[in-house]
């Protein structure tokens, strides 16, 4: 079909003015501590940098050679935004975009995920092997707190 | 590689039942994307005529945006099966369906895996070849900020192989280092992209058939705190047989091909920056060589990433008899925001200006220039 009159569109105009409105928007995130836990039995001692290289999949064993279990909180959960934010440095949709490209490529399985605060405190305290993280307040003796962010 | 495929799927098939308590874990990843691009141009391919706007989003499946208002250039949906099958041994599969094939879902990828050691795995099946920085996970929107890795760079006809990596992890100082040794083939007959350019300047081919021989090189992947740099090198034979419709086939000449590439990204303060540099040179009678680029910077808001992006990409002839740079040339700025409404998947909206460059009389210029806004989901599961 011919047409008379080819349109010129000024798209420009109309995409500036969305832009502009989706910046109204600006979320908050209120930080709770949070409390990194692992088996009563783990004596290993790991510091900010080696939890974060463990829940990013660098680092795959402790030091007595077993390999680590690392297990994350469900996905929007406020502790795992924190845990993000927190240890890692970086908000939960980076962590994921970073996760889904080892994963989609056969490079990397992310942490198994775990539904509520009871539920990990339960799995690292049947597990030597286990980390995890839980929001302070819900810490009980079944496990060890390695850190608090 | 026919044969490839059926030697992969037989070692799956004949461990797989053996391993009763073989763990299976599914996967996926997808991507709705609808755009359009806006006005008319000159017809760069002929004179006097004009026709819509067009940007080629994926060049190796063709998906193009147009006038219209185009939901199938760019969706993609993937289901991904990982299968333990203990003893350190992997095998993965990806069933994808993409819009540019009418949904019709392929294994695109399959391979297996073992884990030697602390430090080395090795892999063999069918994959994407790692070139650019986000070649191997190029479909998976979710992974990077915008709606797709500049698609004037990732321009090439030929993205898979079938290959055997080997792949060494060290810590090097405070940074986590990966090397990867790669090998593999890939026979493309009838390769889309390929027939598309017959078509484009006038041919009248049946069939483009396009090898890719002893693809060999490696990558260097460092990853600090805030940083991942990534060195590439691999080479290659390069073959093409065209068949036409009467059955008669034209090889032509064969040559080398050498990629290098030294990509990443950087994180500051909210900001992150992203950068890939390449450069492709071919062993051909003229000296063809292809300096690309990409720079992007994303600001990190809470929710939301609004980026913007530059890639160029250039063709050149360096033989002294036969040198100039009057060829294939253009830009692509691009500038959008990524919309993280949910944990798992996010909203994007992306306006492109790609600005032809390339030479009118050599036709070259065969692109013409196109503004175009899209808008799409990306998830996974």
């Amino acid at each position: 079909m011919e047409k008379l009159q080819p349109k010129r569109n000024k798209p420009e105009k109309l995409i500036g003015l969305i832009f502009a409105s989706l910046f109204i928007f600006i979320s908050n995130i209120a930080f709770a501590e949070i409390a990194v836990i692992v088996h009563p039995d783990n004596s290993a001692s790991l510091d900010k940098k080696t939890i974060k290289k463990i829940f990013m999949g660098k680092v795959k064993k402790f030091d007595n050679g077993n390999v680590i279990l690392p297990m994350n909180a469900s996905k929007g959960a406020a502790s795992r935004d924190n845990f993000n934010k927190l240890v890692i440095g970086r908000t939960t949709t980076q962590v994921n975009a970073y996760w889904s490209k080892l994963v989609f490529t056969g490079k990397g399985t992310m942490p198994r995920e775990l539904s509520s605060d009871a539920e990990i405190i339960a799995t690292v305290s049947a597990n030597k092997d286990a980390i995890s993280y839980v929001d302070a307040s819900a810490v009980t003796d079944a496990v060890k707190v390695i850190a608090t962010y | 590689m026919k044969l490839f495929k059926v030697l992969t799927m037989l070692i799956a098939t004949i461990i797989l039942p053996h391993s009763a308590l073989a763990d299976v874990a599914f996967s996926g990843y997808g991507s709705i994307v609808a755009g359009k691009t806006f006005g008319s141009v000159d017809d760069p391919l002929n004179p006097g005529e004009t026709r819509d706007e067009i940007l080629t989003a994926d060049f190796y499946d063709v998906g193009q945006y147009d006038n219209d208002i185009k939901f199938t250039p760019e969706s993609v949906f993937a289901l991904q099966a990982l299968v333990d099958l203990g003893d350190d041994l992997k095998f993965t599969a990806q069933l994808v369906a993409k819009g540019t094939d009418d949904f019709e879902p392929e294994f695109d990828w399959y391979y297996l895996t073992y884990q030697v050691n602390d430090s080395w795995s090795v892999m063999a099946g069918r994959r994407n070849i790692p070139m650019y920085y986000y070649s191997e996970f190029s479909e998976v929107g979710y992974a990077y900020p915008w709606m797709r890795p500049p698609s004037n760079l990732y321009w090439w006809q030929i993205t898979q192989f079938n290959s055997f990596q080997a792949s060494y992890d060290f810590e090097w100082g405070d940074y986590s280092n990966n090397l990867t040794f790669f090998y593999g083939n890939e026979n493309s007959y009838d390769n889309k992209e390929m027939l598309f350019y017959d078509e484009l300047f006038g041919g009248n081919a049946r069939s483009v058939d396009e090898f890719w021989s002893d693809i060999l090189g490696f990558n260097w992947n460092i990853a600090g705190d805030d940083f991942e740099v990534r060195f590439v090198y691999f080479q290659n034979d390069r073959d093409r047989t065209t068949t036409a419709q009467d059955g008669t086939e034209t090889d032509s000449v064969p040559f080398d091909q050498q990629f290098l590439g030294f990509g990443g990204y950087y994180n500051f303060n909210q900001f992150t920056f992203l950068f890939d540099w390449n450069h492709v040179e071919y062993d051909d009678v003229v000296g063809t060589e292809y300096p690309t680029y990409l720079v992007s910077l994303v600001y990190n808001i809470g929710d939301f990433q609004p980026y913007i992006a530059y890639s160029k990409a250039d063709h050149e002839n360096t033989k002294t008899e036969a040198a100039t740079k009057d060829l294939e040339e253009h830009y692509i700025l691009g500038y959008g925001v990524r919309y993280n409404f949910h944990p798992s998947a996010s909203f994007k909206i992306q306006y492109d200006k790609f600005e032809e460059q390339g030479n009118k009389a050599t036709g070259w210029a065969y692109h013409g220039d196109s503004r175009t806004l899209t808008m799409g989901i990306d998830f996974i599961f």
